[in-house]
Formats: structure tokens, sequence, C-alpha cells
């Protein structure tokens, strides 16, 4: 295979996390909970999917674990943020380190190792072929033969976005973000809206995270989230939770991040490289704001 | 409704002992003063909030609202003051939003056309003329209210519970609501209207009823009952509507306005604008919103640059002076007590001594306040201007509209400032406080303070000034003497029919 496509695989593998991720921080934006806690939801979505498929072996029930584990985190989240109403920000601070913390923690007590957990025990999500595409030459290397979570993750981008702009649910989401007052005043209960949101998110990181730990590789690291989480919430921000324009800037994210790891069998330095997705990042920052400063005239 | 009490720990009480009747078919006003408990008595009805003790009956069963929505199954819905609309949300989409379950297919995805036709046809059958796609946001509030009574009508609502919902819309379009009310009462409903404003009342209603402090006065039939009538049994004493005011010759000039322009960036939005104010003189200006009062104030107060002319108070130049000196020489009432005239979160004492803390009275040391001293100035203001409240220290949030609009009058008016702009001055006040404020007004009058009074009632400009000036397009377009005007001719200068200058 030629370096572009191989980019192109990498870019599309690395864009998923960060996708669902977004996708399920998308729930909450519009709900108006600020959540910063999909970092932490995906990291131990992640471990917990390594520990069910590990000791059930299977990767299904690994998927389920990744996912429950992430959900109770999120109720955790919305326990504090939302029928509390302790601060957003702090809140989501602490579930993010204590999601580090954490999992670090159960790595070196369950498994005593340091650093990674690699084991031949844990099962993989398996990849899917696609029937026919897959023999054409170099295209079927691009476009076949991912996760099955990939090919999920691009549907759920088209089913979210009609579930926030074409449901009773998704309109009741926005009334909830936009105005909480005039919500209630309908008969609807925005505590509940804003915990289904987070509850949802939390249902999506959990997904992010497996593909983490079971389907890009095979293998839990310590920390393996790696900021995915906050270019997740970056995005969200840049493209207003719009689902479609969060499939589009995963997959820029994506291909940076792709690019920075393959960058690294050149000669530039691997600490410049894995710069690059924050560079992006920066990057997108300054287009978005001057964008913004255009319309605002 | 038989027996209400609400009660607000630890002990206030805002109903009494409230019996109550609605028939079916009927408007009925309900009429009181600020904190009277008008709106309290209708949130209860309408299940927003519980009332302490008492019961509610809808055709002889007894019934337990806790929450809007089994008021809203019941066929009661209420018009709040402040709309509950979602600004983003189209119109159609704002009325469904609650009630949408019924208009969706395959477990949850919404028929937007068929919502969009059931909204189409039912505000055509209630004559209103709306877009039902436009963002509400982007609608004038008189078109917001008619998504909010749609709201109701799209809930097959029986009752409709409006809370002052004249308050915020002009006269021509009052009279389009009290239409639409009419026409509401044709096809059946039953509508409470609550206000303050007597004249709307006795032009509505079937019947009245008239609280004060939260008890019920009284229920009255329309008919053979006159404003006096009213407003004695609301008030509890005698209230003059017509001011007198003694003669006085004006003295010299304080504020002259010398040719000022602003331009923003699309066009010129006010002037050219020539005038003075004299020394013991009110200046009434009237026009329809819009016509250049907003750029006026923000021009005298500094918040905007002017792109020409000149602004002297008692022959000072003040046209490119600092906001903060300028209030040496400009008191200021904004129309907007809320969120320009008063710091809401500020205790009452804090707010009232807002600006005279720059006077060197108020320190001890630089950069600090005597806060003794202010407490003090701020025990007399509260004696001088009867505001209510449970303490100094009390947040201006917890006041009542009128009480907060003591608290900004308070301290404009003891700023000892040579000219006084009062921009909407009694504005959504109920009559009590509006003789209060008129009459401070005139004492202020009376003490040589040239004033600018901006209003959109045109009562008031009649009763208060001694000369009027109206404004149209950014340019004054008259000045007139009130006691030789009709209001029709007024109507007809703000409206561009005639102009003498």
């Amino acid at each position: 295979m030629n370096f572009f496509a191989v980019l192109l695989k990498e870019s599309i593998n690395s864009a998923t996390p960060i996708l669902l991720a977004a996708l399920g921080g998308a729930f909450t934006y519009y709900a108006n909970v600020f959540n910063i806690a999909m970092e932490g939801m995906m990291l131990t979505g992640a471990y917990f999917g390594v520990i069910g498929s590990y000791f059930f072996g299977s990767w299904a029930i690994g998927l389920l674990f990744a996912i429950i584990s992430s959900i109770i985190l999120s109720t955790l989240f919305s326990f504090f943020a939302v029928y509390l109403h302790s601060d957003e920000f702090v809140t989501g601070i602490a579930i993010n380190m204590l999601a580090l913390g954490g999992t670090t923690y159960l790595l070196r007590s369950t498994f005593h190792v340091k650093g990674a957990f690699i084991s031949s025990k844990i099962i993989s999500i398996p990849s899917w072929k696609i029937p026919f595409l897959d023999h054409i030459p170099l295209l079927g290397k691009v476009i076949s033969g991912y996760s099955a979570i990939v090919y999920i993750g691009f549907l759920l981008a088209i089913i979210v976005d009609i579930v926030i702009f074409h449901t009773s649910f998704g309109l009741r989401l926005r009334a909830t973000g936009e105005e909480e007052v005039a919500t209630r005043s309908l008969g609807i209960n925005p505590l509940t809206v804003k915990f289904i949101s987070a509850v949802l998110s939390g249902l999506f990181c959990g997904i992010a995270g497996a593909f983490l730990s079971l389907g890009y590789i095979n293998l839990f690291s310590e920390n393996m989230s790696n900021g995915r989480g906050w270019i997740s919430l970056t995005i969200i921000i840049l493209v207003k939770a719009r689902p479609l324009g969060i499939l589009l800037l995963s997959l820029l994210f994506g291909f940076f991040g792709a690019l920075g790891v393959m960058l690294q069998n050149s000669s530039i330095p691997p600490q410049f490289t894995s710069m690059a997705p924050y560079i992006a990042t920066l990057f997108a920052l300054y287009v978005y704001s001057k964008q913004k400063r255009k319309g605002s005239l | 409704m038989r027996g209400i009490y609400k009660i607000y720990p630890p002990e206030v009480l805002a109903l009494e002992n409230v019996d109550w009747s609605l028939k079916k078919g009927e408007v009925h006003s309900i009429v009181g003063e600020n904190g009277a408990g008008k709106s309290t008595l209708m949130k209860i009805l309408s299940g927003l909030i519980k009332p302490s003790s008492g019961k509610i009956f809808i055709k002889d069963c007894h019934v337990i609202f806790s929450a809007p929505y089994q008021a809203m199954k019941m066929g009661i819905g209420m018009v709040h003051q402040e709309f509950m609309l979602i600004p983003s949300f189209k119109v159609y989409e704002n009325v469904i939003l609650g009630s949408e379950k019924d208009l969706s297919k395959f477990g949850g995805l919404l028929d937007k056309r068929k919502a969009k036709s059931i909204i189409k046809s039912l505000s055509e059958a209630y004559g209103f003329e709306i877009d039902i796609n436009a963002a509400a946001s982007d609608i004038s509030v008189a078109a917001q209210q008619k998504v909010e009574i749609l709201k109701q009508m799209f809930r097959k609502v029986e009752i409709v519970i409006m809370d002052e919902p004249t308050a915020v819309l002009t006269p021509q379009e009052i009279e389009e609501l009290f239409g639409r009310l009419r026409k509401l009462k044709e096809m059946g409903k039953t509508i409470v209207f609550i206000s303050h404003k007597l004249d709307e009342v006795l032009e509505i209603s079937d019947r009245i009823t008239v609280m004060r402090k939260g008890k019920k006065v009284d229920t009255i039939l329309n008919k053979d009952i006159t404003k006096n009538v009213l407003a004695n049994m609301m008030v509890g004493r005698d209230v003059i509507f017509r001011v007198n005011k003694p003669f006085k010759t004006p003295g010299k000039a304080v504020l002259e306005v010398d040719n000022i322009t602003v331009n923003s960036i699309k066009r010129k939005t006010l002037g050219p604008v020539r005038f003075n104010v004299y020394e013991g003189e009110i200046l009434g200006l009237a026009g329809i919103e819009g016509n250049g009062q907003f750029e006026l104030v923000e021009a005298l107060i500094g918040a905007m640059a002017l792109s020409s002319g000149k602004i002297s108070v008692k022959g000072i130049d003040v046209t490119n002076i600092a906001i903060r000196d300028r209030r040496k020489y400009i008191g200021f009432v904004s129309e907007d007590r809320k969120y320009t005239g008063l710091a809401l979160k500020g205790s009452i004492k804090e707010n009232l001594i807002m600006t005279h803390h720059i006077k060197n009275e108020m320190h001890n040391l630089p950069f600090t306040i005597n806060w003794n001293k202010g407490e003090i100035f701020a025990q007399r203001l509260i004696k001088d201007f009867s505001i209510v409240c449970r303490s100094i220290s009390e947040q201006c949030i917890s006041l009542s509209g009128g009480n907060q609009q003591k608290v900004v009058v308070a301290r404009e008016f003891t700023l000892n400032t040579p000219f006084l702009l009062l921009d909407q001055p009694a504005r959504g006040l109920d009559v009590g406080t509006i003789e209060f404020i008129h009459k401070k007004i005139l004492d202020m009058r009376e003490h040589g303070i040239a004033i600018l009074l901006i209003s959109a009632d045109l009562d008031e400009l009649f009763n208060l000034s001694d000369r009027l000036m109206v404004m149209r397009e950014g340019k004054i377009t008259g000045i007139l003497d009130p006691s030789e005007t009709t209001k029709e001719d007024l109507g007809a200068y703000m409206l561009g029919v005639k102009e003498n200058v």
C-alpha cells in the first residue's frame, strides 16, 4: 500500500474516537450542559472494555462493559452538575482526574503492570470487509476492512443529526438548552432532559473508549485517551455541535493525527510531529474567530 | 377558588383568604397595584405555584395542580408577562413544543409538514397574520405575543390568563390585541386580563376584581363604574389623575443642544437636532418609538459619540467629557431600570449611593467609601422616597417594579444636577407609584431643575410638560403648547401628518 492510502486509512481510524465522543458531547452541548468530562469517560470506557474482553473472552462483553462504565461516570457527572448544580467545569475536571487516577490504579492492581497491559486474551472488535468493494484495488483498501465501530460511527453522525433536528426529543433538548424557564412552563422537566443528554454522552464516549482499546489497537495503556476528549470539545464548540460538521472536522483532526504518526518515520523529531493535531486545533480556532468577527460586522 | 392563602416564608403574606370565581365566556379583569397579589393568584390557578392553603374548583370538581401542564389539561393556560419562547425556534416549533408528541411518527420523528399545516390553519382561524416559519427572535413583541396566544389555542385551552399583556405594546397594537380578545370571547373562550391600566380594564372587561395588599376588595360588574371609583378601590384613597402644577415662568437655558447629529454605519439616525431646556421647565418629548429617541438619550448621556454638534449644560461644554464627569451635570432615569438603572444583584444601599460615592463627603481616604455615611445617606433616601423594603441590604432584584424605580429616581434626583433626563420614568408602574413619581418630578421643577421627559404615555406628557416637542425620523418636527393641543393633534405630529418646524 502506498503512503497516501495508509495515511487515509490512519486518518479515518484516528478520527473515529474523536467523532464518537464529539457526537456524544453534542447532546450535552444542546442541553446547555458544559460537559468537559468526555476525556475521562472515554478513558474509563477503554479500560473496562479491556476488562470485559479479557475476562469474558468476548469483544461484545468488552463493549458492553465500556458503555456501562462510561454511563456510570456520566451519571455521576450529571448528579453533581445537573441535580446538585455544582460548577460544571470543576465537576468535569474532577471526573477526568478520577478517571485517569482510577484507571491507572486499577491497571496496576489488577494486572500488576505499569504503563500498558497487552495480552492475547484481549479479544478485539472484528473488522468488516465490505463485500465487492473490498476487491477493488486500492479503493477497497481505503474504504473496507475497518473495525465495525468505524462504520457505526459514521452512521451515528447521520442518526444524531436526525435525532437533534427532526425528533420530538431533539426539539425538547434544544429548547431546554436555550430557555430553561420557558421549557419548564410547557410541562417539560429540564433536569430530566439534561440528565438524558449526559447519559447519551456517556454512551457515545463508552463506544469511543472501546474503539481505542479493542478496535484501533488491542491493549490498554495509562492515559490512552491522550487528549482526544479535549479535541472533541474543541470540535463541538467550533461547529456549534452540528453533527455533520463534527464528522467533517473529526476527519480533519484525524488526518493531522495520522500525519503526526506517519511523519515519525521521517527525519522530523517525533516531539514535533506529535504536536500536529494541537497546532491544527490552534489554527482552527484562529480561522474560526476570524470568521466570527467578520460575521458580526 | 376558595379561601386561597399564599405565604412566602418567613412572613410575607402574598394572598390572604381570597375567594374568586370565573364564569364561562366572560372577560374578567383583575386590577391592583404592584404587589397586590393579582399575578400570584393567577399563577396558582395556572399551576405554576402552589397555594399555602385553599381549594380550586372547576365545574364543582375539586382540582389540585402541582405543575402547569396539569392546569393545561383542565383547559387553563397562561400568557406570561415575560414571554416563554425559545428565541432560535421557529414560530411553529414554539407553538408545538411540549405538546409535539401527537405530531410524531415512527417513534419520535416529527411530522413537520403536518405541524406547520395545523398551526397555519389555527393561525388563520383566529385571524393572526403571522409567519409561522420565522424565528421567534426575529419577530416583533406584538407578534411574539400572538405566538403565545397561539400556543394556548393549540393546547385547546378554554381559559386564557393574560398577565399584563398591554405593558409591552404600542397603542395601536393594544387595539389589535383587544380585537383578538373579543374574537376569542366570541368563540366561547374565557379570558382573564391582569392589568393596572384602568382605561384598558374598563374598555375590555365584563367583570372586574380589585385586589389590594393580597386581599380581594371586590368583584364588580363593569357598568356604571368610573375610573375614579375603581382607582379609589385599588389604592384605598382618592387618586388625582389631573396633576395641578403652578404656573412658572421659565428661566435661563440650562441644556443647550446645538445641531447635534449621530450617524450609524448605514445612515444618519439622529439630527440635526437643536433645542434648549430652560430652568424650571419640563420639556416633554413625544414620538413613536424608534424615531431617534434612543440615539438622543445615548448622545446626551455620553454613551454614543456625536458626529457633529455641541451639547452644553449651564454654559459648560459637555460634548466630549467622560460619562462620569457628565454625571455632575446630568441626572438620568433610564427607561430600563433592570439593566441600565440598577445593579439588580447589588443591595439597595449600594444602588442608592452609586455616583454619590464619588463625592468627597463619602470618603475617609482616597479610593475608599465611608460606609457609615453611605448608610445614613441611603436611609434618608428610603424615607424621603418611601421605598418599601425589608432591609437596606436587600438585593434590588427582590423589590417590586415600583420600588426599584423609586430607588433609581431617589438616586438621580438627589445628585443636585441642573438637568434631569427622564426616559419613560413611569412605564409599567401602578397608579400609586406613578402619582408619587410625578409629584417628585414637579418638585424638581419647583426647584428650578431643567427636565427633559421622554414618554410613550400621552397623558403623562400632557399632565407634566410645559412644552411638547415631537421627534420623527431623528428630527424635531414640532414644538407644541400642551394647553392648546389635543391628543389627536399630537398624534398627527407623531405620525408625520403635520409639522411646524
